[in-house]
């Protein structure tokens, strides 16, 4: 038992001192991360476990960014008023239009996805009477727990990466229930999960509603955390980048969303420092893992892990000593 | 119509491909824990009659009526939910999922809890998860595939497949199996064993309806009925219908 907790303790220990040791700007960068990570496990959850190709996480990142703008700025309401509505559109969004478009299948599913994003994006840019366009709203009041202000990349830190692992907790949770193993049933032989009683639709529809939820709460942090919102945070670009997390992290591991989100925004800042060509690096970085690890750098870990594990004889040892 | 001893009356069905008639006025039942096959050369329409039935495919003319009532716009995981369940021609196993999930697909659909409860892991849904293991553990075991608990159903043979398929589709407590060609791809031993556990389902109280063009496991069914170009040309015993001038024309070659 020991054993199994040992790494978890470890890594809680990490998390814990990171912000201690490392400069602003790559706390800052984490912080990011760990707010692309909840958006990410939506996309991931149906990337893994429907296969559905989501490239509308943006829509749903961008719904919460803005009702948390508009209600902390205009109408002066308190946050947690802006993450709930937020969440609340957005979920609602989700079933009305999961539900027609989830009826599409592969990359007639991906286009439609594709479509809502670049409407989405539209409406934000047009509707500039609550988003203000490209001017963008400004002056998004700190998050505040009780009289402490998150106001600092360390104090958003924490929050941003425990609703993160909440995040991972409850998707990890999902995979593991009954209703990961429809899900999966469902991605791997449709025909057979419905003349086994799987309601194909109206799962789909509420897992695409789940992702929307976390796009949604991962907007409201972002809004907080950045405190300016314009419609350029918004575009096809960031559904993209969603949907590189979930690909680049493996989507069939709950938490490869994480590895991807850190991944897409810790590279590009080391590699900027090489010059110009940094983002042909990056390209060539992204293409290096499509091509070598299919199931993504979480399922590259877990076979380093599996071989170190193999390698070291010392479980074994270590039992034998407990038995005598 | 019918007498309500039958838990599956197919009255009048019609289909029609771009013109070419595929099924013509195919009427038959299948009595409450009864077993009827339908035997038929390749092309007699066997594999569209089932999509009919299964609700794969709406029919144009006729109706299918399940324990006297009518299917009509059912959808597939409706009929399924009433108790109805098939298998495929080629097996549609679960193949990323090992041999136990894959049963416990099958359970899952005597649960209920949303996808907030599982989320949460709340004691409902553990609860719920502990029934479907215990369901699905139960089911391994009568089809003896305990073996195989923790393989991948991808490196499964074809005649393992097929019975993982049955087991998956009898685990959720159905009250109809439909089982299209469920012998091809098995061997000897697996066929009697099929047999024996067709035999036993029945038992137990299932319904089943048989598709195959395997006349060696047809001989359990009560009745069989052939088809031939869309049509029952016969219908009776499997020894009545082997006798059947016809049929020996059509179907043995002979």
């Amino acid at each position: 038992m020991a054993g199994r907790i040992a790494p978890y303790v470890v890594l809680l220990i990490v998390w814990t001192v990171l912000p201690f040791i490392l400069p602003r700007n790559i706390t800052d960068l984490l912080v990011f991360a760990g707010i692309y990570a909840i958006a990410g496990f939506g996309v991931s959850l149906l990337l893994g476990h429907c296969g559905i190709v989501n490239l509308a996480q943006a829509v749903f990142y961008g719904v919460g960014a803005y009702a948390t703008a508009y209600l902390t700025t205009e109408l002066g309401y308190p946050s947690i008023a802006g993450v709930l509505v937020g969440a609340v559109i957005s979920v609602v969004i989700a079933l009305f239009i999961g539900w027609p478009i989830l009826r599409l299948t592969s990359y007639f599913l991906a286009l439609a996805t594709l479509a809502l994003s670049i409407i989405g994006n539209a409406l934000f840019y047009e509707w500039d009477w609550l988003t203000q366009g490209t001017l963008g709203i400004g002056g998004i009041p700190k998050l505040n727990i009780g009289s402490f202000a998150l106001d600092t990349p360390m104090r958003f830190y924490y929050l941003a990466w425990t609703v993160a692992i909440l995040c991972l907790v409850l998707a990890r949770n999902l995979t593991n229930s009954r209703t990961g193993l429809m899900l999966r049933a469902m991605r791997d032989a449709p025909d057979a999960a419905v003349s086994l009683g799987v309601n194909l639709q109206w799962l789909r529809t509420r897992v695409f509603m789940l992702s929307a939820l976390f796009g949604s709460i991962a907007g409201s942090l972002f809004a907080h955390y950045s405190s300016f919102v314009s419609v350029q945070s918004f575009n096809v670009d960031k559904s993209f980048s969603f949907l590189l997390i979930a690909v680049l992290g493996g989507a069939r591991a709950p938490w490869g969303a994480i590895i991807g989100a850190l991944f897409i925004t810790i590279l590009p800042e080391y590699l900027s420092r090489l010059g110009d060509f940094h983002q042909i690096l990056f390209g060539v970085a992204l293409i290096c893992i499509v091509v070598f690890l299919p199931t993504g750098l979480a399922g590259g870990l877990e076979m380093l892990w599996d071989r170190l594990l193999r390698l070291g004889p010392k479980p074994k040892l270590k039992q034998a000593a407990h038995a005598e | 119509m019918q007498s309500s001893g039958d838990i599956l009356e197919v009255d009048g069905i019609g289909h029609n491909f771009g013109g070419l008639s595929v099924l013509r006025s195919v009427t038959f039942a299948v009595a409450d824990k009864g077993i009827v096959g339908l035997i038929g050369p390749n092309g007699s329409g066997k594999t569209t009659l089932f999509n009919v039935i299964s609700g794969f495919l709406t029919p144009q003319k006729g109706v299918v009526m399940y324990r006297g009532a009518v299917l009509g716009s059912q959808s597939i995981q409706e009929r399924s939910n009433r108790g109805m369940v098939r298998t495929f021609q080629t097996p549609k196993v679960f193949e990323n999922l090992t041999v136990l999930e894959n049963i416990m697909v099958g359970a899952c659909k005597n649960t209920r809890t949303t996808i907030l409860q599982d989320m949460g892991h709340t004691p409902r849904s553990n609860r719920e998860m502990r029934t479907i293991l215990h369901d699905a553990e139960q089911t391994l075991e009568k089809f003896e595939l305990t073996a195989l608990r923790d393989t991948l159903a991808s490196v499964l043979s074809a005649g393992q497949r097929r019975i993982l398929e049955i087991a998956r589709a009898v685990v959720g407590k159905p009250s109809l199996l439909l089982l299209d060609e469920p012998s091809s791809g098995l061997n000897d031993t697996e066929i009697r064993n099929l047999r024996r556990w067709i035999v036993q389902l029945r038992e137990e109280g299932l319904s089943v309806l048989l598709v195959s063009h395997d006349m060696g496991l047809m001989t359990v069914s009560d009745r069989v009925h052939v088809l031939y170009f869309g049509e029952i040309i016969t219908s009776g015993s499997m020894d009545e219908v082997k006798q059947n001038p016809r049929v020996r024309e059509v179907y043995l070659g002979v």
